[in-house]
């Protein structure tokens, strides 16, 4: 295979998660009016903490979710996150294998790898294709640049479905159609992690542990990453 | 004379009215039931009305402001028995209620039961669910309330009666005191009662009521009544002699304009039977009316708290308290939260009851306790109010929890009453590698039942230090931000163009520098084509004179030099040029034997110095 075949299809790869990326966003993307805060992983894990003090277990999973999203290997952060889930009666939540193993570092500085990586192995990839001296070192770059790549496209894989979680804030009823009054379908406890599929009106169609999908208040839910931060 | 004749022809009339109720009433018997009895605002129940006897009567359905009626069916079974006929109608009403309160539906027969649907607010109720502890047409009076009776004042027409009861007029501010709100409605003539009792004035508060009240059977001045009882409690919030009052809005029937009031039968014996309910149903001589019934205004002695001997940490209790405390564990780890517990029970507004529990304790670092109330009663006069707050060692060691102290005023003593917890001791074990040193780990206090589970695993993970920096104004990952969505392509872009340079400088007929390595060098090549000048030797000269111009052109071709060949010498400079024609000689004289005599030979060593020499042969 040339070399130039390579930088043909790392472009096209590189494109084409921009593309469904953007997309994806856009699919995702919510009303509300912005909110200015400021986010850490040690706030976010302190805050956390005191809820779950206070006996706010809805409260503390959202924070410590918070946190893990900037921290998602923290060791402490997970076992907090663990018992106040055990302490509410919920599983754990480890989500599929890409989610389990694919949110090894903070987003965002995977995201600069990312693009360091695609920087780098792209001179290195032209480098090789103008025959330049030192081949052995730009082919090395060219095989770095590339795992960056393939780390940061991984990482971002597994950390896009954070974009539709959400946490019950209370034990919610989750109905067959969006209108107050609807049958109940099953109930979701306080603290549970759901995901969201769609939204009409005042209610979110979301879809809990076991599959089960059904119309919930959004009053009753809340954004692992809030609405505010969407804009 | 007068007086006689005028009863006389009273007795007539009574009994002529008499035998026309006996004649018009249906001989047999008639029922009358409702199922669920009690359902929540928006529900339904069934009303079903029965008729046994030897005629099939005209069922019409009652009319109740509040509830709508809706026909479900009818069915009919007539039997004839040696000649006697026996009929059971059944007709069944779907009640759909449209306002929440207490309604009674009329018999709708003569002979039946009226029956008594109660329709609560709706939060928290399923529709059409009977809710516990509601009452039903027939169901046994309640135990009387130990509380004294207040008096009665009976309203619209004698048809319902408020009254309180309560245990005593004398209460100091924050007391709080049981108290009976009971509302009576004459039994058929009280159509429905359209809320709960309301207080009148900003001078008391009243505990939430209870949304189905209990119900007993009363005779009041010889008449009987429906009576209904919320039991709850009574808080006076300033001091003062202050009047109380309750309102309860309900409906009643009454007689429609033109009915005799009196008049013709006053003073006789046939007014009570005119106002008799079942009398005024049956001839529908009834109208309806929205009321508004109000109690005996109750006068009360409100005292102020006193301010002398007032502890320091007292927080408003008023009653009647005993504290008690424990710990969750005896032992624990260096870091590790245990929660401490002080139980207030007794009697009082245990809204009143708080306590900050322990502040700036030494060697301890206490987090904001949290409080959970038990009542033991209905109304939560009577309970235990349990407070909770999560400690954590800072020291290790044998540790011992300080005592907690709690104070209120006890209305029966009329002073300060105080408390205090006893002293707790704790084993603190040192946490390996100082773990404790970041104190701040969230206890198990997100529930009560997990405090002992705490002792048996792993501790909780402590606070960490937040020196307020690394913050970040989103939580959006950078993957998903359109800006930052931008910077990877605009770097393809940025390397796409590169790639496009690069083979653009790639083209033949641009004019590309030399590069040093590739020059020959020119006193070489000189000092070597004389050498062969001299010994006649035409192919090595123009042999060595190819080599070096084959050098200057793939160095400024960008060819490799193999790729330089007397074909595309020809074909790039054309057969009539200088060096086409050095490659055409060194060709002849590789496979002929070529002679030239010494002025050629440096006449062509001339022509290739010169385009070796300055790299830019034409």
């Amino acid at each position: 295979m040339r070399v130039s075949q390579l930088a043909g299809m790392l472009a096209a790869g590189v494109l084409a998660f921009s593309v469904l990326a953007g997309g994806l966003r856009a699919q995702t993307a919510v009303d509300s009016p912005p909110v200015s805060a400021d986010y850490s992983a040690a706030q976010q894990y302190n805050l956390a903490n005191a809820y779950a003090r206070s006996g706010k277990p809805a409260l503390a999973v959202l924070a410590y979710e918070r946190a893990r999203l900037l921290a998602p290997t923290d060791p402490d952060l997970r076992w907090n996150l663990h018992r106040v889930r055990e302490s509410a009666g919920l599983p754990d939540g480890t989500g599929s294998w890409l989610e389990q193993y694919g949110r090894f570092a903070n987003p965002n500085i995977m995201y600069w790898i990312g693009i360091v990586g695609l920087a780098l192995g792209g001179c290195c990839l032209l480098a090789l294709a103008r025959r330049a001296p030192f081949r052995g070192a730009l082919a090395v770059g060219a095989v770095v640049g590339c795992a960056a790549i393939s780390a940061s496209m991984f990482n971002a894989a597994a950390t896009f479905p954070v974009l539709s979680e959400y946490i019950a804030l209370r034990q919610a009823s989750a109905s067959v159609s969006p209108v107050a009054g609807a049958d109940t379908l099953f109930t979701i406890p306080a603290a549970a992690t759901v995901r969201r599929l769609d939204r009409h009106g005042d209610f979110e169609l979301i879809r809990d542990s076991r599959g089960h999908e059904g119309w919930v208040a959004s009053s009753d839910l809340a954004a692992v990453i809030p609405e505010s931060s969407r804009q | 004379m007068k007086s006689y004749g005028q009863n006389a022809w009273f007795a007539i009339v009574g009994l002529v009215l008499i035998a026309e109720l006996a004649f018009a009433a249906p001989a047999g018997t008639a029922l009358q039931s409702i199922e669920p009895s009690t359902i929540a605002l928006g529900g339904s129940a069934q009303l079903t009305i029965t008729s046994i006897g030897s005629e099939m009567p005209a069922i019409t359905p009652p009319m109740v402001p509040g509830l709508e009626f809706l026909a479900v069916g009818q069915s009919q079974q007539v039997q004839i028995i040696n000649g006697v006929t026996s009929a059971r109608t059944t007709v069944t009403y779907q009640v759909i209620a449209q306002q929440a309160g207490v309604f009674s539906i009329p018999s709708a027969l003569p002979g039946a039961e009226p029956v008594v649907l109660t329709v609560t607010g709706g939060a928290g109720s399923a529709p059409n669910a009977q809710v516990p502890g509601g009452f039903s047409q027939g169901s046994q009076a309640q135990p009387s309330s130990s509380l004294p009776a207040g008096s009665a004042r009976q309203g619209a027409s004698g048809a319902a009666f408020v009254r309180l009861r309560l245990s005593k007029h004398e209460l100091y501010v924050g007391e709080m005191v049981p108290v009976d709100i009971q509302v009576g409605a004459r039994d058929g003539m009280v159509a429905s009662l359209n809320g709960p009792p309301t207080l009148n004035g900003d001078a008391f508060t009243l505990s939430k009521l209870p949304e189905n009240p209990s119900r007993t059977e009363e005779i009041v001045d010889g008449k009987p009544f429906i009576v209904f009882t919320w039991h709850t409690a009574l808080v006076a919030v300033k001091p003062g002699t202050l009047s109380l009052t309750m309102d309860t809005p309900l409906t009643v029937r009454v007689r429609a304009p033109g009915r005799p009031d009196g008049g013709f039968f006053s003073g006789s014996g046939f007014e009570d039977l005119f106002n008799d309910p079942a009398f005024q149903n049956f001839f529908g001589a009834s109208t309806q009316r929205d009321v508004t019934v109000s109690s005996n205004p109750e006068t009360f002695t409100v005292l102020p708290l006193p301010t002398e001997g007032r502890p320091a940490d007292f927080g408003g209790a008023v009653g009647k308290f005993a504290v008690s405390s424990d710990i969750s564990q005896d032992k624990a780890g260096e870091g590790d939260p245990i929660t401490l517990r002080m139980r207030v029970s007794g009697e009082g507004d245990f809204q009143r009851v708080s306590s900050p529990m322990l502040q700036d304790a030494d060697g301890w670092k206490a987090y904001t306790p949290t409080a959970n109330f038990k009542p033991e009663d209905e109304i939560g006069y009577r309970g235990e109010k349990v407070f909770e707050q999560p400690l954590v060692s800072l020291q290790a060691g044998t540790r011992t929890v300080p005592e907690v102290h709690f104070s209120w005023f006890d209305p029966a003593t009329r002073r300060y009453e105080q408390a205090h917890t006893e002293p707790l001791t704790v084993a603190i074990t040192p946490a390996p590698g100082g773990a404790g040193a970041l104190a701040g780990s969230p206890p198990a206090s997100t529930g009560a039942a997990s405090t002992t589970a705490d002792s048996e695993a792993p501790a909780w993970r402590p606070d960490r230090p937040d020196d307020g920096g690394g913050r970040i104004s989103t939580l959006l990952p950078h993957y998903f931000q359109p800006a930052y969505m931008a910077v990877p392509p605009l770097v393809l872009v940025a390397l796409s163009t590169a790639w496009l340079w690069m083979r653009r400088a790639q083209r033949p007929g641009e004019v590309t520098r030399l590069e040093p390595f590739m020059r020959p060098s020119v006193d070489a090549l000189a000092s070597e084509m004389d050498e062969y000048a001299t010994a006649g030797n035409v192919q090595s000269f123009f042999g060595v004179a190819r080599t070096a111009l084959c050098k200057v052109l793939a160095s400024k071709w960008g060819v490799a030099l193999p790729a330089v060949t007397t074909d595309e010498v020809v074909s790039k400079l054309g057969s009539d040029g200088e060096i086409t024609r050095v490659f055409m000689l060194a060709d002849e004289a590789a496979y002929s034997n070529l002679k030239m005599t010494p002025l050629e030979f440096r006449q062509w060593k001339r022509i290739v110095l010169r385009h070796v020499g300055d790299g830019t042969p034409s």
